[in-house]
């Protein structure tokens, strides 16, 4: 659908970051020492950026629509990776289930768009918590995955 | 004759029944968890199996593995995001008809087609697994790299609006995957000084953040429902319709899954790779294929009736050469080997009851995933329908921290998901699709290695172009290549003159 005098500016800049981390890993690969190790990543980065470059070129001859912003808020996405990079990061330290629990409770807030009733306040936390619980018993005693302990707990 | 009916009652006394309907709906509920894949379903119950007859222990393990790539496609209908690699093509239509209200149907289909499709397979396993076998050894490892390449310009044609940002993608995805310590020469490669990359970027952890996360991010940001609710919510399994589609899309699903089980037979290309080629077939064909990427019930048809003829296609190779199809298969045959079995072209005259009861086992766990497909897919459907937002997107975000954890015990790996799923998403915002960056990630091994000894061997005789353009079966391959990139742009331009009306 192409539409005159408009740019797909954004898909444009993403491609110039392509053609940046292709170079990176162009220069990345003048380190390898065996040509077992260089050969396929510098080809393909270089196929990444001959790919890059003609979407830039294509877009600039022919304008295309850009893609429709996303509707929505973006603090409660942004609130979403945000909770979800603290959790992973803290887990070492506080433990896997700790961890889950504040996951669970964070996110729940930031995805809750109805009024918090009594019933809700009672119900959504006990549920969480049984969730979390039951995943995690899965995965420790049936699984056996050994989940991070946390270095707070451990003597 | 005889014997093959001897076989098929040994495969029917009630304990081999037993153990398929429990490994089918234990594969099923395992493959619907995001993280958990057909391969880890496998390997979590082999210790089971050490204990049983080897017959039983292949029924059991067949049943896991057949379950847990129709499981698969729960996740992907219902959030998006593909349970196991196999399912990554099943998200395309799969989800656009959860959307829009055809989630129960959406499930039916793809429990008939992954009954169709599993069942085309075993009967290949059990009728042609010695010539069909012979076909895999035909496959160098130029082969490979030009099969792992027509994946990537498969998912690259079929992105939706631009086969060139597919191609960055596919290439971002093939990079992506050269990430960690190199396989022969021990380089460490684009890690950029990271302790945490050393271990290369995990298919399984890339796949659920480059899928799920953006559809977490989304959901969180708008009170919209999930999935739309019909108001008819008591309309059963839409079982009646569902077959009348299936009829309509008979040779659909048998092309799907004879192309699944060809696939399938090759090691190392796995259910994403037929999946991908049925779905791309399914759509070249159809008679309007604009509908395709919209919630077309054949888009569903074609990649789940491939996927799931890639158990029987797998176990070609895995029981006649001792090549694992596919990565189950890998440790499918680990177990084999504990218990004795000695795999190989012999296997089938030496030790035909092992084999031929095991064959007809998969069969009867295949038929037994239509009752408990359809049962557990409802269920599924019904909960994810029911549940409230506030709980679902907690629910999803801790199953892909703690799957993604599970799958090297490695912090690591969930903060590369996360990470990636909020690259996805940036992608995605300006048209760049997840799924060539994931598939470039899953073939980036195959493709690889396949480059890198045909690149030797064509250094090495001084035939460079010979090696790479020169053998029949690449050119093959090639061909399809240049077929699905260019055909697409070709018919554009043919169909005004041709005077068809409606080319888009």
């Amino acid at each position: 659908m192409a539409t005159e005098g408009r740019r797909d500016t954004g898909g444009m800049v993403v491609a110039a970051i392509f053609i940046f981390v292709g170079g990176l890993a162009v220069w990345d690969s003048l380190d390898y020492t065996d040509a077992d190790s260089f050969v396929f990543p510098r080809t393909i980065a270089a196929a990444m950026i001959v790919f890059s470059l003609a979407l830039i070129g294509w877009n600039l001859a022919r304008p295309v629509a850009p893609e429709p912003a996303a509707p929505g808020s973006t603090p409660r996405r942004v609130g979403l990776v945000v909770a979800m990079l603290a959790v992973a990061l803290s887990m070492p330290y506080t433990g896997f289930l700790i961890a889950g629990l504040g996951a669970f409770a964070a996110i729940t807030a930031l995805a809750m768009y109805d009024p918090w009733t009594r019933g809700r306040l009672l119900l959504y936390p006990l549920v969480g918590a049984a969730i979390v619980f039951g995943f995690y018993v899965l995965f420790t005693k049936v699984l056996l995955v050994p989940l991070p302990v946390g270095r707070f707990f451990q003597g | 004759m005889q014997a093959s009916v001897g076989y098929l009652l040994e495969a029917l006394t009630p304990f081999h029944v037993l153990l398929a309907l429990g490994g089918v709906i234990a594969g099923t509920v395992v493959g619907s968890l995001p993280g958990l894949t057909a391969t880890m379903a496998v390997a979590v119950l082999v210790p089971i199996t050490f204990t049983m007859e080897p017959a039983a222990a292949l029924i059991l393990m067949g049943a896991i593995y057949t379950g847990a790539i129709y499981g698969g496609a729960y996740a992907a209908i219902l959030l998006n995001t593909p349970g196991t690699p196999s399912a990554i093509a099943t998200t395309f239509d799969g989800y656009p008809m959860a959307k829009r209200g055809d989630g129960d149907l959406a499930i039916t289909l793809a429990c008939l087609a992954s009954v169709c499709g599993g069942l085309v397979g075993a009967l290949f396993l059990l009728s042609l697994a010695p010539p069909l076998a012979n076909v895999a050894l035909a496959f160098g490892p130029v082969e490979y790299f030009w099969l792992a390449i027509l994946g990537l310009t498969l998912i690259a044609a079929l992105s939706q609006g631009n086969l060139l940002k597919g191609l960055v993608g596919a290439c971002f995805g093939l990079l992506l995957s050269c990430v960690g310590v190199a396989e022969i020469s021990a380089d460490v490669r684009l890690t950029f000084g990271s302790q945490n990359l050393l271990g290369g970027i995990e298919v399984v952890s890339a796949l659920i953040g480059l899928y799920c996360i953006p559809v977490l991010i989304d959901l969180v940001a708008t009170p919209d429902r999930h999935l739309k609710v019909d108001q008819d919510v008591s309309r059963g399994f839409r079982l009646t319709e569902a077959l009348r589609i299936s009829w309509r899309g008979k040779f659909n699903l048998a092309r799907s899954s004879v192309i699944g089980t060809l696939v399938g037979i090759l090691p190392g290309a796995g259910g994403s790779i037929a999946g991908l080629v049925a779905y791309s077939e399914a759509r070249r064909v159809a008679r309007d294929n604009s509908r395709f990427g919209k919630g077309a019930p054949e888009g569903v048809q074609a990649t789940e009736s491939a996927n799931n003829a890639t158990v029987g296609g797998g176990f070609i190779p895995t029981l006649v050469l001792g090549i694992p199809g596919t990565p189950p298969d890998a440790v499918i045959l680990g177990a084999l080997l504990i218990q004795g079995v000695k795999t190989g072209p012999n296997l089938f005259t030496e030790q035909g009851s092992i084999v031929y009861v095991f064959i007809w086992g998969l069969l009867i766990a295949t038929v037994l995933m239509l009752p408990t497909g359809l049962l557990i897919g409802r269920y599924a459907y019904r909960s994810i329908v029911a549940v409230p937002k506030a709980m679902l997107v907690p629910t999803v975000a801790f199953m892909t921290l703690i799957g993604t954890y599970a799958i090297r015990n490695s912090v690591s790996d969930v903060v590369i998901m996360i990470l990636l799923g909020a690259i996805g998403w940036l992608l995605g915002r300006f048209g760049f699709s997840a799924s060539p960056i994931v598939l470039g990630l899953i073939l980036g091994s195959i493709a690889e290695q396949g480059f890198v000894q045909g690149w030797t061997i064509g250094a090495a005789t001084e035939n460079l172009t010979g090696q790479f353009f020169g053998r029949p079966i690449a050119i093959g391959i090639l061909l399809f290549i240049l077929v699905s990139l260019f055909s697409p742009l070709l018919m554009r331009r043919l169909r005004p003159r041709a005077g068809v009306p409606g080319g888009n």
